[in-house]
């Protein structure tokens, strides 16, 4: 078979005609600055944010007009509203100022200054003995931070008459609390927040490999319509073999669309990295850290491995599918097949995050066209064995030989037919008999 | 030694492209390929080509099989040509030519040197959206010959040229069999056949209905034409009682007769000597290979002949 002649040079030089023409490409390089951009404003979503609603902390005034109030009862308050965190830099929900004997007058001009969101007064009833609360806020008073707040003074009432009684429940109220994982064996438990950014994070890798995938695909795909289109396919056909033509494209564009991700893949951490000293500059205040969240070499490795792969396979679909029309209009209803089958994974793989342990999703992240997005899905996740990623990887490889041999045979038949639109049958028929 | 053709046949659908079809083609010869549209040659030539493999049949190039020769071997001119509208000619030259392996610098001397000879070297650095359809075409057959190739295989190369660039790629032409390489040409043009082939095939529907020599063909009917030009007389009535000769053309200058096979033209001369008649022009000929064409395939699609640019008349 003439089409596996060798590959190389030719591929290459190929491959660095179609990166340049692609790169060079006003719609490229527009393309490229308006996805920076809005990569970078989005990292900067969280500084906005917190410069037009304020930093997210409840800022609350406790001021004690009550008598016999002792000052540790501030740490029982605080407690209370903000958990006992194992990270004392952890940031907190409330920050309490604790005010005996406060002035309510400058805490309420604070308050209409908007410069703190409540004020709590403490007093005491002098006939019960109990002490009482008043929360002077605009927050919602069924709200969840008026809750909060309330059930701290739940605890302020019991502990004060506890004492009074002349005992304490200082103990109990700050109790010895331990936070154990499911089994002993399994990896150390995830606080809440860990796992839901750790779902965060996969959702964002998944959405990363789908956009990559429809983009730069479509790209290889208008590609070869458009070599089609212009004839220039028949010089390179005695130039080159079908194979040839079919690698340099797919690595040409595929390092083209590689170039536009990474510079928006740059735009992002650099986007991240500001984060702090512009929440400074605009917000005031230490701002939030630059955290990547539960994005460790195990993760990022497999995203690596599942995106190259799952990029070619895909890539060399669309080229098989461009060959088909010799129009570049027509590009898109010839590869409807394939961002429907993209669409399948992506959203089996959104819903299977959910249920990440489900049957279903572990049988669909070993079919090929899925498990870019389901394998991925569950590594980030953390519930895969290595022999189970290895088996996936490993069928991935397969199909894409597989796809390879018939996308350099619908390819090389596809290329010579010129038509309205070339039907599958006619496209085997040609197959069978081409080179 | 040559390109041999054996009994090829290739079937697209309903539509038989080739059918059977054999030739054999001498290294160092021009060879024609006639034939209306849709009669095969496109078909012949990428079947040569290796870009289209025959249903039946085979190709031999120097007794190798067309699937082993090295791709370096053929030079194409396409019939529908194209090259990468916003890539500078320089550059998408030399990007052909390391297709084929050759070394850039090279390429690019020889670019440049082709570009000067066909009086275009300040379009070198210029995008080829840029060229007229003229331009692109001398720029496509520079394409094609740039690796050295020992057969060129032209689909319609002087279809849409002007006469001057028509002259130019003759002039190309020529030099590259001069230069030992082996021509292979489709055409409707029947005097660009006979001013530049040795060889021709005819093609009608997939078959070969003649092939052979120019002279071969041309005698293939047996026929011979005589011209003949007396002194005041037009008409020659008297050509008619004559057996075996048909009158085809009348002009002012001569009439042209068809002698039929078996019947001596010199008797044309005869006779008009026996009438006393001043012989100015007195011509044996073969038939031309429009009247053989004519003969074996029908009348040519006369738009086709139309040395007109084809994007002009589209």
């Amino acid at each position: 078979m003439t089409g596996w002649r060798s590959l190389f040079p030719n591929a290459w030089y190929i491959a660095a005609r179609e990166f340049r023409s692609r790169v060079s490409s006003k719609s490229f390089i527009i393309g490229t600055l308006i996805l920076a951009f809005l990569a970078f404003g989005i990292t900067q979503g969280p500084v906005a944010i917190d410069a037009a609603v304020g930093a997210n902390q409840t800022h609350l005034t406790v001021i004690v007009r009550a008598a016999d109030v002792p000052l540790q009862s501030a740490d029982v308050m605080d407690a209370q509203l903000n958990g006992v965190s194992a990270d004392p830099n952890a940031k907190k929900a409330f920050a309490v100022i604790w005010l005996p004997n406060g002035d309510v007058a400058a805490a309420q001009a604070n308050l209409e200054d908007h410069k703190s969101d409540a004020l709590l007064i403490v007093d005491r009833d002098p006939v019960t003995r109990n002490l009482t609360f008043t929360l002077r806020t605009d927050l919602p008073a069924d709200g969840a931070t008026v809750r909060s707040i309330s059930g701290a003074a739940t605890i302020l009432s019991l502990s004060d008459v506890a004492r009074r009684a002349g005992t304490s429940i200082d103990a109990v109220v700050k109790p010895n609390f331990v936070v154990q994982p499911v089994k002993a064996s399994s990896a150390p438990a995830s606080s809440l927040s860990q796992e839901l950014s750790a779902n965060l994070l996969s959702t964002g890798l998944i959405v990363l490999i789908f956009m990559a995938i429809i983009t730069y695909g479509t790209w290889v795909a208008m590609s070869v319509a458009e070599e089609k289109g212009s004839r220039v396919m028949e010089l390179m056909l005695n130039a080159t073999t079908p194979l040839q033509m079919l690698a340099g494209k797919v690595m040409g564009n595929g390092a083209a669309g590689l170039t536009q991700y990474g510079i928006v893949l740059a735009a992002v951490v650099g986007g991240l990295v500001a984060q702090g000293p512009l929440h400074r500059a605009v917000v005031g205040g230490a701002g939030s850290d630059v955290s990547f969240g539960g994005l460790s070499p195990v993760v990022l490795g497999a995203f690596i491995v599942l995106f190259v792969l799952g990029f070619l396979l895909y890539t060399l679909l669309y080229a098989a599918l461009g060959s088909l029309v010799s129009r570049q209009e027509d590009v898109q209803s010839a590869t409807s097949p394939l961002m429907m089958l993209i669409m399948v994974g992506y959203f089996m793989s959104v819903f299977g995050l959910q249920t990440i342990d489900e049957p279903w999703v572990k049988v669909a992240s070993f079919v090929p066209f899925l498990s870019p997005w389901l394998m991925l899905a569950r590594v980030a996740v953390g519930h895969v064995e290595l022999w189970e990623f290895a088996l996936s990887v490993l069928l991935l490889v397969v199909a894409i030989a597989v796809a390879l041999v018939a996308a350099a045979r619908i390819y090389s038949a596809g290329v010579l037919l010129y038509g309205q639109r070339t039907g599958l049958r006619q496209v085997l028929r040609a197959a069978r008999v081409s080179r | 030694m040559s390109l041999i053709i054996d009994s090829v046949s290739k079937r697209f659908g309903e539509v038989q492209a080739l059918d059977d079809v054999s030739l054999e083609i001498k290294p160092g010869e021009v060879f024609g390929f006639l034939g209306a549209n849709g009669a095969g040659k496109t078909t012949a030539m990428r079947i040569v080509l290796d870009i289209l493999r025959p249903d039946s049949g085979k190709i031999t190039w120097n007794d190798r099989p067309n699937t082993e020769v090295s791709r370096d071997t053929w030079g194409y001119l396409p019939e529908e040509r194209g090259l990468y509208a916003k890539m500078k000619v320089l550059d998408q030259l030399v990007f052909f030519a390391k297709l084929h392996g050759v070394k850039p610098k090279e390429a690019e001397r020889e670019t440049l040197d082709w570009l000067e000879r066909f009086r275009i070297p300040e379009y070198a650095g210029r995008r080829a959206e840029q060229l007229s359809k003229g331009n692109q075409q001398k720029i496509q057959f520079i394409a094609a010959i740039l690796h050295d190739p020992q057969v060129l295989l032209m689909d319609e190369p002087f279809t849409g040229l002007d006469p001057v660039n028509a002259t130019l790629l003759k002039e190309a032409f020529l030099e590259m069999k001069d230069r030992g390489k082996t021509l292979i040409f489709s055409t409707h043009q029947m005097e660009t056949v006979e001013e530049l082939c040795q060889s021709i095939a005819i093609l009608d529907r997939g078959r070969v209905v003649v092939g052979g020599t120019v002279r071969d063909v041309r005698r293939s009917s047996g026929r011979q034409v005589v011209r003949l030009a007396v002194d005041g007389d037009l008409e020659m009535p008297w050509l008619h009682s004559l057996e075996g000769v048909t009158v085809s053309r009348r002009g002012l200058d001569y009439t042209e007769t068809e002698v039929a096979h078996g019947h001596d033209p010199e008797l044309v001369l005869q006779a008009a000597l026996a009438r006393r008649c001043r012989v100015l022009r007195f011509e044996i000929t073969d038939p031309s290979l429009e009247t053989i064409f004519i003969e074996r395939v029908g009348q040519i699609d006369v738009t086709e002949r139309t040395l007109a640019p084809r994007a002009v008349l589209a």
